[in-house]
């Protein structure tokens, strides 16, 4: 398979390979998952896409990825959305890999790729910390040079699935004296390094999805730097454009939408004018999101950078998605507080699973209220 | 893709808009019955946007939607009381659509060419959003039908030379000419809003001759429907227009307006309510651009319909909203009359009204859309 230029593919040819063999090899158990899934679940799918040669559609053939242009690659995860694929710990693909592809030496290229697209190393991200949330740049984690290693001190937390990552890409501070973007630096650290803690903190949903992570004098070689030393907040910003169309996606609220419809059908709900205007009012949200986004698809098939007005598509997205799962709820009434997924006049219905789902949208990949002040600065233009 | 067209079409918008189309001069048009300036109208002619959409068969330049948009969205811009969308869009849509060739090339050349006016007066119950309600009567006699009747909120009436009226017959609904002066034909004016004015048609026992009959039963009412949609389509552009410029000015007043010794754009209150603003305006010009792109490759009546509604319901909650929040950001001097924030406030309110609100939109586009998936 990995001989085949699929960007010399017509479009159509594409998207049938890449859904006739999702729809063949994923599992059905994982489809729609309203959580985020455990690695222990989705090992075997990701052994399939390596072994396929599609584990890494964005990197370049060299390293093991497909190569895809930006148009194939929305095709892809658009393929990947339509069939529910649950998004495993992906980070390794998606941001260290392109990272080190840009600014890594060649022996952490040599280490990292490879393992990184087998799965044999899986990545969490350690960027936020307690007093560092919206205001990132004000990490206090430290790393001190001794010798040719750094000394790590400090703490992490919502490191996602950190305890499902055999790695932990860093954001340390290694100049106390800089300005506070100035003096930060990219880490690859391993986890099983002494000194590391990590313990996973239970969410309203009550799954272990994130993680604090603690540093008491971890001790790692120098050349775990990525980049160079205080420069790491330049290879960390990197990467956010294309995160930020993904994050936008109309399929993602597609799940809950169709549990509302099923729900509202089996209460017969859609002779109920009052419901109608609510449930249309939020469909036309998310379709109107649709043409949106795909504004955002064309420019990045033509190979334009994304600008800041891309932080639109994401507000819209996850506060419309927010939206649906209330309207969820609240049309479940004393049903729609039951945990779990539970019969509604024939319609298997979840409620609560959704709607927890969609509350942390809004938090994280930048704050509904960090992208408001990103649009004002950026694309307004307005004074601060 | 932008075409050849389209980027010719915005630069001589753009121009013309920025020759003479100022503010003070639709001050000074509010309120007059003429309502709007025949000499811009002919202009507009002169400069071929009267017929964009007409076929080149009739006189026009036969181009989509996509284009006609723009002459739209510029003209909201500058708050133009010319009735563009009403009559060149509208009632020459219907004409457009209607199976009497003979009339199509008698009439079609004239109103491209800005000689003859025509505005479309199909309504009769405010809230009616297809020909279903209409109970004006077209009765047969040997020379053509007699017609009896009230037709409401017909916009670009003020200024009209004739009407493309809808009556009902046995044969089903009927479309034809009326002359504004001939006999049995009376007009009231209602001021609106926006200093225009809807027409109130009284028919008594109007004579609608032979020739004059523009299409009967199912190609009448496909002529009727089909206009409503395209006129809703291009309303939604020049709705973009209209908030995209009170965007820019309550934007502007934020840089500028000093309070507390800073300007009031650095107020993060106010910043993410213009952010907010600036969503809805992005949504509308993406669901336009689909939605536009969608109607000229001619679907079928029931998604022609559902994108009609999709777009006038997202394109006037926009506008409405963008031009409200407006006076607030302006605060007290947004609300005085010299200012012109109150003048897109009150067309966007016009606007979003006609043809359709976005509540009624959204339930045409229910009723539209369970059914297809049920």
């Amino acid at each position: 398979m990995a001989d085949i230029d699929y960007n010399a593919l017509a479009d159509d040819d594409f998207r049938m390979r890449v859904r006739a063999f999702v729809e063949a090899r994923y599992p059905q158990a994982l489809r729609f998952l309203p959580r985020r899934v455990r690695m222990s679940e989705i090992r075997e799918w990701w052994n399939t896409l390596y072994e396929h040669g599609w584990v890494a559609p964005n990197w370049p053939r060299e390293w093991g990825g497909m190569a895809l242009d930006p148009g194939k690659m929305v095709i892809y995860l658009e393929e990947m959305e339509r069939h529910g694929v649950a998004r495993a710990a992906d980070q390794g693909i998606t941001q260290v890999g392109p990272i080190l592809m840009k600014y890594g030496t060649d022996a952490q290229k040599d280490y990292f790729l490879p393992r990184t697209a087998s799965g044999e190393i899986i990545w969490s991200q350690g960027y936020s910390e307690p007093n560092a949330g919206s205001d990132l740049a004000n990490l206090q984690t430290l790393a001190v040079v001794d010798g040719d290693d750094f000394v790590i001190n400090g703490q992490k937390i919502w490191t996602t699935l950190a305890h499902d990552s055999t790695h932990i890409y860093l954001l340390v501070r290694t100049d106390r004296e800089a300005k506070k973007q100035k003096g930060i630096s990219f880490l690859l650290v391993d986890a099983t390094t002494p000194g590391i803690t990590i313990r996973p903190i239970r969410n309203i949903a009550g799954h272990d999805e994130f993680c604090e992570v603690f540093f008491d004098n971890v001790r790692v070689p120098r050349d775990t730097l990525v980049g160079g030393l205080n420069e790491g907040w330049t290879v960390a910003k990197a990467l956010l454009g294309f995160e930020r169309l993904n994050i936008g996606s109309p399929r993602r609220p597609q799940y809950a939408l169709m549990r509302l419809e099923m729900l509202a059908r089996a209460k017969g709900l859609l002779d109920d004018a009052g419901f109608v205007d609510r449930f249309i009012a939020i469909k036309l949200d998310l379709e109107d999101l649709a043409s949106l986004y795909g504004r955002y698809v064309e420019q990045v098939k033509r190979g334009e950078p994304l600008g800041h007005d891309v932080s639109s598509l994401k507000i819209w997205a996850m506060e419309a998605w927010q939206r649906l799962t209330d309207l969820l709820v609240e049309t479940g009434a004393e049903d729609g507080v039951i945990e779990g997924a539970h019969d509604i006049n024939g319609a298997e219905i979840d409620f609560l699973a959704p709607f927890y789902y969609a509350r942390p949208s809004t938090i994280y990949g930048g704050s509904s209220e960090i992208q408001r002040n990103i649009l004002s600065k950026y694309v307004l233009e307005l004074p601060s | 893709m932008v075409s050849e067209h389209a980027a010719l079409l915005k630069d001589s918008v753009a121009d013309f808009i920025g020759r003479g189309m100022t503010i003070g001069r639709v001050r000074a048009l509010r309120g007059t019955p003429g309502e709007y300036d025949r000499a811009v109208w002919r202009q507009m002619a002169e400069l071929g946007w009267l017929g964009i959409s007409i076929p080149e068969a009739y006189g026009g330049m036969g181009l989509g939607l996509a284009e006609t948009a723009i002459v739209a969205e510029g003209l909201g811009r500058a708050l133009a009381p010319e009735p563009y969308t009403a009559c060149a869009v509208l009632a020459a849509g219907a004409i457009a659509a209607s199976d009497n060739e003979a009339l199509k090339r008698a009439l079609l050349p004239a109103i491209a060419g800005g000689e003859r006016i025509a505005a479309l007066a199909w309504q009769e119950e405010a809230g009616a959003l297809d020909g279903n309600h209409i109970a004006a009567r077209a009765t047969p006699f040997e020379g053509g039908y007699r017609l009896n009747g009230t037709k409401r909120y017909v916009s670009g009436a003020a200024g009209a030379d004739a009407y493309v009226v809808a009556a009902r017959s046995d044969e089903g609904l009927v479309l034809g000419i009326v002359e504004r002066d001939a006999p049995g034909v009376s007009l009231e004016l209602a001021a609106i809003a926006d200093g225009r004015h809807f027409g109130t048609l009284a028919l008594d026992d109007a004579l609608l001759p032979r020739e004059k009959v523009a299409a009967v039963g199912e190609a009448a009412a496909e002529a009727l429907a089909s206009a409503l949609d395209r006129a809703r389509a291009i309303a939604g552009a020049e709705l973009y227009g209209v908030m995209s410029r009170a965007l820019e000015m309550s934007v502007d007043y934020m840089k500028t307006r000093v309070q507390f010794g800073k300007p009031i754009g650095s107020f993060q209150a106010l910043q993410h309510r213009a952010v907010d603003l600036y969503i809805q305006q992005q949504l509308a010009s993406a669901v336009l651009d689909d939605s536009l792109r969608a109607l000229d490759a001619g679907p079928d009546a029931p998604t022609r319909e559902a994108i009609a509604s999709r777009l006038k319901a997202r394109c006037s909650d926009a506008a409405v909203r963008i031009t409200r929040e407006a006076i607030q950001i302006h605060g007290a001097i947004g609300f005085t009359d010299e200012y012109d924030a109150g003048l897109y406030l009150k067309r966007a309110l016009v606007l979003a009204a006609w043809l359709g609100n976005s509540t009624q939109h959204r339930r045409r586009y229910a009723a539209l859309a369970l059914k297809a998936e049920a």
